[in-house]
């Protein structure tokens, strides 16, 4: 049981046939895929790849898939730009990269060809760059090589722009830089001064180090500074009051007073004021936006779920396109197994669609003629021809993309608002600022303004800047470092103080994948053995969520006329006898004697099929989804965490009770539709509650934008991880009660910096007012405060016991 | 203390030359990857490229 896949680590029960003979030794592989991109890698003496990577990989998939379609000319023109040498560049989205070697085997890999002229990858923005020879090489030959290696090409529209926030992520950088280089040469000028003020200065050098500190701050404010500006302008707009403005009117104010005493030859200066608690903020900002990027969103995530190729249907002919070339008005056949391409309806054909990503209903929908059909859907049993409506950025899958992505962008503000520590800081702030205001317009006005601006500028230095950021950014790499990503610095604060976690769908405590939980024979003339076999060659020509179940089970060698009845069943012959597997009704509709005697058993919580021939039925097989074996596990140790638990699923009522029963009567609502989840969230906040959810979050925008933290599940589909504030890439569950774990471990360190800085602020201020502190001891206070504070959240990094569970919870990679 | 007259304003050039530098270094995107390089050196072939490499 200690053996494992050499490619992608996941754990093997030993009925695996895949192996791979690799210096010498034969090494077991989990699946056809990881075979295939272990034998690649070996045949092309990239094998360095395992010694280098960096985490588990996922497995590979095992599926071939068509690339043909991108070497049309159209297809070309679309996504690439030929170049005057005849040569063509292509910009590729590459998802499965996780770590820096798997850059560096894409790159070696691609490179070997043939034909290749250049191909640099880049694993953190999981993008690539790849020119090539059109001459020598098809792209789908590039393409193919990449799939082969486990990881999946996504081509990018050339003249849509490459939109991935790199951009953004420059001009944040730029603007750090600015600060930063401002900050060393602004901090020396001051040195001087605070020398000069104790120890005499010429009138003449001094202002000279006053008026290079004011040309040197000013591009800070005016640029660096510029994103604070911007943020409280929006939000006073909007009448409230975010973090950026207290920011934003501290930073303006001691610019502005700097420069009317600096102009004016006398006072005090705060240049280095301004550009240090500029420069730390952006540290701050900078290091969580980078970590949003490496937790792998992206725009456009929906693309993922359309096909890969298109069968358009015009006049003359029949060709395969791409999605994204579909328009309105277009006509065109989806076959069994085939996502539907585009919003559209249905022209002829019948057949069965999984719309579970869209509403969360498990089952498969009837569809006819006439009726409509959503993007992204799958097709599971009959060849259709539809027209399309909305293509593309216009269809319902790009809408309810887009409607995550505005339900969480309209989140930060709340999250702000909650985030205690640094509102309780900024209010006792503005309120003494006040005080301090009052008091001096009555006693000297003309010290009133400098008195102020003191202890706003008295909050800015480092350890009460760095106090949040700095435990922040060290707790997101611990957590990632234990199975869960960050998108948002703010979560980790929520998730500390959560009370209560809601797993919204049954497929998240469970696999999601049916599995034979009982097979019951229900005539004499029949073995298990046989009816397993048939059914699994029936099955194996359905697309339906049921026949996933049958995959593994060696199929019988001499089924034919196998045919496929949308919402009933399966058909076929095998040995000159009719088989059906499907519904009860259907399988008896060929039996010759009739519903002679044998019962046919029905389950509620389970889904029946039902195998018979010309004399009736022979089986029923009790298909269930499993229970993911760290789920109990999990849930114990989020109670032992003091936290409440409950299911709110839209699956049936007995399927749901059927999972609570074997977690020890887990509070649970079935049938639940998105508003029941937000009303029931709503009602926990009502009571004070702090709620998480976890799921897929695919179909529960508005549940998402109420509960205070999401945490997606990684083996759930791509557009969760676009809304979600955590994500679980591995697929189990242990990785949430840990993380919980560390946040309460981070907010803890969180208060000690800011008590550390607030003491130090407290005593050192009053000492350095009152000229009792030499320069010295203050700059040396200051710089030992800051180290301080970095050290202690450095602590959240060492490496403590790993729970077991941890670890073992990264080898759980499912396929989806 | 009047060499201070001519040190500062070089201390300004050499400013303005870093943060010229720099917008430069993240304009021709050497900030854009910094894991990749870091394991490059490692895995990167001690042996002589494969004959390919075409003008």
């Amino acid at each position: 049981m200690d053996e494992r896949c050499f490619h992608c680590g996941r754990a093997l029960d030993g009925s695996e046939t895949h192996a791979l003979v690799v210096d010498g030794v034969p090494r077991p592989m989990c699946c056809g895929g990881c075979e295939a991109a272990a034998r690649l890698i070996h045949a092309q003496g990239l094998e360095r790849y395992y010694a280098f990577r960096d985490g588990a990989t996922p497995p590979a998939d095992p599926a071939a898939r068509d690339w043909t379609l991108f070497d049309r000319d159209a297809a070309l023109r679309r996504y690439s730009h030929l170049r005057a040498d005849g040569r063509r560049e292509a910009s590729l989205r590459i998802d499965g990269m996780h770590c820096a070697a798997c850059g560096w085997l894409i790159e070696n890999s691609v490179r070997a060809l043939e034909g290749v002229v250049d191909v640099q990858v880049n694993p953190s923005g999981a993008r690539a760059e790849l020119t090539w020879d059109p001459r020598r090489i098809a792209l789908s030959r590039v393409l193919g090589n990449v799939h082969r290696l486990g990881y999946l090409p996504r081509l990018r529209g050339f003249a849509g722009g490459a939109d991935d926030g790199s951009e953004e992520r420059r001009t944040a950088l730029k603007r750090l830089g600015v600060a930063g280089f401002a900050m060393m040469q602004v901090m020396t000028y001051a040195v001087a001064l605070y020398a000069g003020a104790f120890d005499g200065i010429e009138p003449d050098i001094e202002r000279l180090l006053r008026f290079v500190s004011l040309l040197v701050t000013t591009p800070v404010v005016l640029y660096s500074a510029q994103p604070f500006f911007a943020g409280a302008w929006r939000t006073l707009r909007a009448r409230t009051l975010g973090m950026d403005v207290p920011v934003a009117l501290s930073i303006a104010a001691a610019w502005a007073w700097s420069v009317w005493t600096t102009l004016r030859g006398h006072g005090a200066v705060y240049f280095d004021s301004v550009v240090m608690f500029t420069f730390f903020l952006l540290v701050g900002r900078y290091v969580e936006a980078a970590l949003r990027q490496a937790s792998g969103r992206e725009r456009d995530a929906w693309a993922r779920l359309l096909p890969d190729g298109v069968t358009r249907i015009t006049a003359e002919t029949e060709e395969r396109i791409t999605p994204d070339e579909l328009t309105a008005g277009d006509r065109v056949r989806v076959l069994p197994g085939e996502r539907i391409p585009a919003d559209g309806v249905i022209l002829s054909g019948r057949t069965e669609v999984d719309e579970s990503l869209l509403t969360g209903e498990s089952a498969p929908q009837l569809r006819a003629p006439g009726d409509p059909l959503i993007a992204g859907t799958l097709n599971t049993s009959g060849s259709l021809e539809m027209r399309v409506n909305r293509a593309g950025q216009d269809s319902t899958l790009a809408a309810a993309a887009r409607l995550l992505e505005r339900a969480q962008a309209s989140r930060p503000r709340i999250a702000d608002a909650a985030d205690r520590v640094a509102a309780w800081f900024v209010g006792g702030v503005l309120l003494i600022a006040v005080c301090v205001a009052v008091y001096w317009l009555r006693h000297d006005a003309a010290r009133a303004f400098p008195a102020v601006l003191a202890v706003l500028v008295v909050t800015c230095p480092c350890a009460l800047s760095l106090a949040t950021p700095a435990a922040l950014a060290a707790a997101t790499t611990r957590l990632a470092r234990s199975g869960l990503l960050v998108t948002r610095g703010r979560a980790i604060e929520t998730l500390a103080r959560v009370q209560h976690v809601i797993f919204d769908k049954t497929g998240t405590l469970t696999r999601g994948v049916p599995r034979i939980d009982e097979l019951r024979i229900l005539s004499r003339h029949a073995t298990p053995e046989r009816c397993l076999a048939i059914a699994a060659a029936l099955e194996r020509r359905s697309e339906h969520p049921v026949a996933r179940a049958f995959a593994a089970i060696d199929p019988a060698p001499d089924v034919s006329d196998v045919t496929t009845e949308p919402g009933r069943g399966v058909e076929g012959r095998a040995g000159g006898v009719l088989y059906r597997i499907g519904r009860a009704d259907y399988v008896q509709d060929i039996a010759e004697i009739g519903p002679a005697g044998r019962v046919v058993p029905d389950d509620d919580a389970r889904t029946t099929l039902i195998l018979g021939d010309t004399s009736g039925p022979l089986a029923a097989f009790f298909l269930a989804d499993r229970l993911r074996e760290d789920a109990p596990a999990a849930l114990q140790a989020l109670r032992a965490l003091g936290l409440e638990t409950s299911i709110a699923s839209g699956d049936r009522a007995a399927v749901v009770a059927r999972v609570a029963r074997r977690l020890d009567g887990i509070d649970a609502r079935a049938g639940a539709s998105a508003q029941d989840k937000l009303a029931l969230v709503r009602a926990l906040q009502a009571r004070g509650r702090v709620v998480a959810m976890v799921g897929d979050g695919v179909n529960d925008a508005p549940v998402l934008a109420g509960a205070d933290v999401s945490v997606a599940i990684g083996s759930g589909t791509d557009l969760a991880k676009v809304s979600a504030d955590l994500v679980m890439p591995g697929a189990g569950l242990a990785p949430l009660a840990h993380g919980i774990e560390i946040a309460r471990r981070t907010l803890r360190i969180v208060r000690e910096n800011l008590a550390w800085a607030v003491l130090y602020n407290t005593v050192a201020v009053p000492l350095a007012a009152s000229g009792r502190l030499a320069p010295w001891m203050a700059a040396l206070g200051m710089s030992c405060s800051s180290l301080l504070v970095v050290a202690n959240a450095l602590r959240l990094l060492r490496a403590q016991r790993e729970p077991a569970s941890a670890s073992l919870a990264r080898d759980e990679v499912t396929q989806t | 203390m009047s060499i201070l007259y001519l040190l500062i304003p070089l201390g300004l050039v050499l400013l303005a030359f870093s943060v010229w530098a720099f917008f430069w270094a993240v304009r021709s995107g050497q900030f854009d990857d910094l894991d990749t390089p870091a394991v490059q050196i490692l895995l990167d072939d001690d042996r002589a490229p494969p004959e390919r490499r075409d003008a």
